[in-house]
Formats: C-alpha cells, structure tokens, sequence
C-alpha cells in the first residue's frame, strides 16, 4: 500500500557527484536553483540545461530514474500553465466568455513549465545522489552558522534524520497492523468514501500509539547514552572538503557569474 | 472442516532480482480438534505459512483448500474464511484501537455481520475464556498490562468463533508467569470450545507439554509432522535446524547414557519426574 513512498530515492553509483561533499552539492543546489529566477528569457535555460545535464552524465543514474522525480509534480506543473495560460493579459488570441488565451499567456506557460522541470530535476539529482543521512549532515554543518542566532541546528537536523529513518520503519508498521485487522474481518478495499474513510480509525490508532511508544523508547534509549545535544560532540564521519570539493565550488561560481552576467545584459 | 495446503509455494519479490522462496511446496491438512504445535527456526517460513491459511498472503504457486473449495478462486470471500480462520499476530497487542476493552473485542464480530446484542454476547464469552475480569470490561484497553492487553487482542479473534485458531508466538515477550498464564488459558480455550489451535512457536519447551501434534518446518519445506514424541527423537536433525527438543528431553537422555532405566519420551516435567522417582523408589 505504501509501497511507492520513497522519500529519500538515494540510487548509488560511484560517481564523482555521489562522492562530493553534501555540502557542495546542497549549495550547487540552491544556487541552481536561484539562477533559474533570475532571467526572463529563454535563452537563460540554456547554460542551464546544459549544466544539469552534465550533472546527470557526471552523476551516473539513468535517465528513466532521474525522470521519475517528475512525475509527482505533473499535477502542479498542469495546474500552473493553465493559470498562466488563462490569466495573464496582453494580446489576446482566443477569448470566449471570461477565458482570454494571449500570446503572452502560451509563452509564460512554456515558459513557466520549463522552469519547473529544470527545477524539480535538478532538485531531484541532489537526492538521487545524496543519502538523507549525509543530506541532514550537510545542512548541519552548512547552517552552523545560524547558532549564532540561538538557532538549534544540530537539534533540528538529528530531528530530521530520525524522521527520516522512521519512515521504513512506520510504512512495515502500517503493513503489520493492516494485516492483523483484516484477519479480525477489518475491510479496507469496499465502500464509498465516509465508509473507507472510517474503516481507517482500526488503522490508524494503532499506528500513533506505536509511534508515541517507539519516540519514548527512542528518547530513552538516547538519554540512557547520555545524549544531550550538540555541545561538545564529535563526528564518526566528520565533513572534510576534498580538492575536488573545491573544483566543484569553482565549477558552480563561475555558472553563477555566467548567468548573472547574462541576467545583467538583458540576453 | 478441513483446511488443507497443496504444493504451497511463496516467494517474496516474486519475479525480480530479489526473488526469495519463503515456501517451497508445503503440504499440510488441519482437521477437527487438534492441537496443533508449528516450530520452526527465525526465518525458516512459518508466519508467512500461517498467512497463508487465512488467505492474508497469495500464494505464488499451490492451492489452499477450505473444505475442499480453493480459496484463491474467483467469488471465494476470503474475508469470510478469516472469521473460521481467526489469525492472532505476534504482539497482537498493537492492534487494539477502541475506546473500552469491551467495544475492541466487538470489532471481530460485528466485521461478521453480527448485531450489537450478539456481538457484546460473543465478546464477553470470549474475555470469560481468557480470563480478563469484568471490572475490566469499561476501561481502556490502553491502561491494561502488557499480559492483559494480549490476552484482550487474544479475545478479539476468538469472540469471531473461528473453527481454527492460529495464534503466532503467543508469548513473545511475557514474563514466565504471563507466558504460563497464555497458554494455560489457550489449552482451556481448545479444550473447552472444541476448536482446532495452532500454537506457532520457535520454542519447543513452550508447546511440549500441550499440543498432540508437532509440525516442524525449515527453509520453507515441512520436515517433520508428527505426534511430539517421535518428533523430539529427531534430536540431532532438529538441532541442525536451529531447533531443539525440550529441556527434559535432554535430562533423560544424560540419565539414560548414565546408566538409569528411564523412559526418554517423556515431555513433560512431570512425566519426567514420575520415570525418575520409579527408577529410584526401589532402592529405598
């Protein structure tokens, strides 16, 4: 039934992407995804197409997974486009009633759709070659910073590692607790709406009860360690920048000036 | 009543890379008012045995029989076969959900089509035969000890009246007074209602001294089904499998190599110690 959920769709290879530090690949990330906003024409997509495109060959996953990460968002991408379609004024080629399709119109929507599949793919290759594990290490030793603030960094990162280890765990959980209602007569398949909606409560209950009972377990069992945070705490696997760490770096600064300048000049 | 497997094959990830055979062509028939005991080793197949005969899991090849119609057929209702057919899991404790013990217990029935009256009748019969007090009957079932809230769960397949009851690894967890406490009242259970039980276990002490029948299964095939005492004289093979016989098993046959004439079948303590004081009264 929850067979599908894969969140956290690491595919391994031995790449040179796979073997970049998280945080390199969280930063290329999101400065990809800046430089996807800054321009207004078409020809900003082609630096960058070409750059997530080599990131696919340098990274070594198949095509067909890496396109998987889209089909999720068709629903938004449809949604958006048709919005863009109907809503935005200029020249009008087709209008009845309320609905006025412009020309301005058909090319945000284009335009609009590629945005987002170049977004979503690229997102997707940070995940594909990244594992949550790493990921949230990452994001950890990236956002130390913020604890000059007061923010709880490492706190909220060890949060998001244990929900994401939890998620196996929950999915084996539901399987087992549907099996055992189904043989006490529970059905899960028949019914309109309300009905299955309802048939969920012997589910569902159970589900959270388990879900309190292993975070106590899991507290306790961290206290009973002496865990208490990120004061004074080592790594087993400490974040080291390699030199291809920072050939990576230069790699993505000099696409970042590439696309400011054309962003500036108007191309 | 017969529930009876032919050829049964089960394989996990069937038809990818990862393709394991949890079953390799199981034959076994359940009859009438049998205790029933299934051991097997961690992994060796039998939970996924079990899920079989209430038609939870589907198998890749082979038929499962209920009174001779196959239940993977078309039109068989197998949500119907789970009611003769009452499975209890591992930690069947984890699938309470109701607000009192008493409602909880009326899940299995009224999934049977049962009216309320009918259904709290059948749920206090069954909290009666596994021992929960009536003072017990309004609370929740949340607020109950660990042995308590099983032997609720417990309650819930059997108020369904099943003709089989499977129960999986009844004591799994419980202290040897809980776990004395289970099966005593499982032995009531079989006795009184007349109904055939399964008792799954990996632990032949725990079954030894109650059921009439052993199956033995190892890597997905049946290797022994046979009443326990010329079950338990496989020792060596059982061994091989991870298994073992029952502790007293061991002790008559030490006394028996050290030169006493003690009877080696005997199962349970006490049959042991009756040999025993036989073979040392007249020396007195």
């Amino acid at each position: 039934m929850f067979k599908d959920i894969t969140l956290g769709q690491y595919y391994k290879t031995d790449s040179v992407i796979h073997m970049l530090d998280p945080r390199v690949k969280l930063a290329g990330t999101l400065i990809y995804i800046i430089t996807l906003f800054l321009g207004k024409s078409f020809f900003m997509f082609i630096p960058a197409a070409v750059f997530l495109v080599s990131m696919i060959i340098l990274s070594k996953v198949p095509v067909s997974y890496v396109l998987r990460g889209i089909k999720p968002i068709i629903p938004l991408i449809i949604i958006s486009s048709v919005f863009n379609l109907i809503l935005t004024p200029g020249n009008v080629l087709v209008g009845f009633w309320i609905i006025n399709i412009t020309s301005e119109g058909i090319y945000m929507a284009v335009f609009m759709i590629v945005r987002l599949l170049l977004l979503i793919t690229g997102a997707s290759i940070l995940t594909l070659t990244t594992t949550p594990t790493k990921l949230t290490d990452g994001m950890e030793m990236g956002l130390r910073f913020l604890k000059v603030f007061k923010v709880p960094v490492h706190e909220i990162a060890m949060m998001m590692s244990i929900a994401l280890r939890f998620i196996p765990i929950l999915v084996e959980e539901t399987d087992k607790i549907k099996k055992a209602q189904m043989a006490r007569g529970a059905d899960f398949e028949s019914g309109n709406i309300f009905k299955r909606a309802k048939a969920m409560i012997p589910l569902l209950v159970p589900l959270f009860v388990s879900a309190f009972r292993r975070a106590g377990d899991l507290a306790m069992a961290m206290e009973a360690r002496c865990y208490h945070g990120s004061e004074g705490r080592t790594r087993m696997k400490p974040l080291i920048y390699a030199r291809r760490d920072y050939i990576a770096y230069a790699i993505v600064l000099g696409y970042l000036g590439l696309m400011i300048v054309m962003a500036v000049f108007g191309v | 009543m017969e529930l009876k497997t032919q050829n049964l094959v089960y394989e996990y990830d069937s038809g990818t890379d990862y393709a394991k055979r949890a079953l390799d062509g199981v034959d076994i028939t359940i009859g009438k008012n049998e205790f029933i005991g299934l051991i097997g080793h961690t992994g060796s197949g039998k939970s996924t045995l079990i899920q079989h005969l209430n038609g939870l899991l589907k198998a890749t090849e082979g038929q499962v029989l209920w009174n001779g119609r196959d239940i993977y057929s078309a039109g068989f209702d197998r949500r119907e076969l789970r009611g003769h057919v009452g499975l209890v899991f591992q930690y069947p404790e984890y699938q309470l959900f109701e607000t009192t013990v008493l409602k909880d217990v009326c899940f299995g029935p009224k999934n049977r089509g049962l009216s309320e009256e009918d259904a709290i009748c059948r749920a206090r019969e069954a909290l009666t035969l596994t021992g929960i007090d009536e003072k017990y009957y309004e609370s929740s079932p949340f607020d109950l000890s660990g042995g308590q809230k099983r032997r609720v769960a417990i309650a819930g397949v059997l108020a369904m009246q099943p003709e089989i009851l499977i129960l999986d690894e009844p004591t799994a967890g419980l202290d040897p007074g809980g776990r004395d406490e289970i099966l005593g009242r499982v032995a009531g259970i079989q006795r009184e209602t007349g109904s055939t039980v399964i008792l799954v276990s990996h632990s032949m002490d725990d079954i030894a001294e109650y059921v009439d029948r052993i199956i033995v299964i190892d890597k997905g095939c049946i290797a022994f089904d046979d009443v326990p005492v010329r079950v338990f004289s496989h020792v060596e093979e059982l061994e091989k499998m991870g298994l073992s016989a029952p502790q007293i098993t061991y002790v008559m046959h030490t006394l028996k190599n050290a030169g006493f004439n003690v009877d080696t079948d005997a199962i349970t303590v006490k049959e042991a110690v009756d040999s025993i004081m036989g073979q040392i009264r007249p020396h007195f």
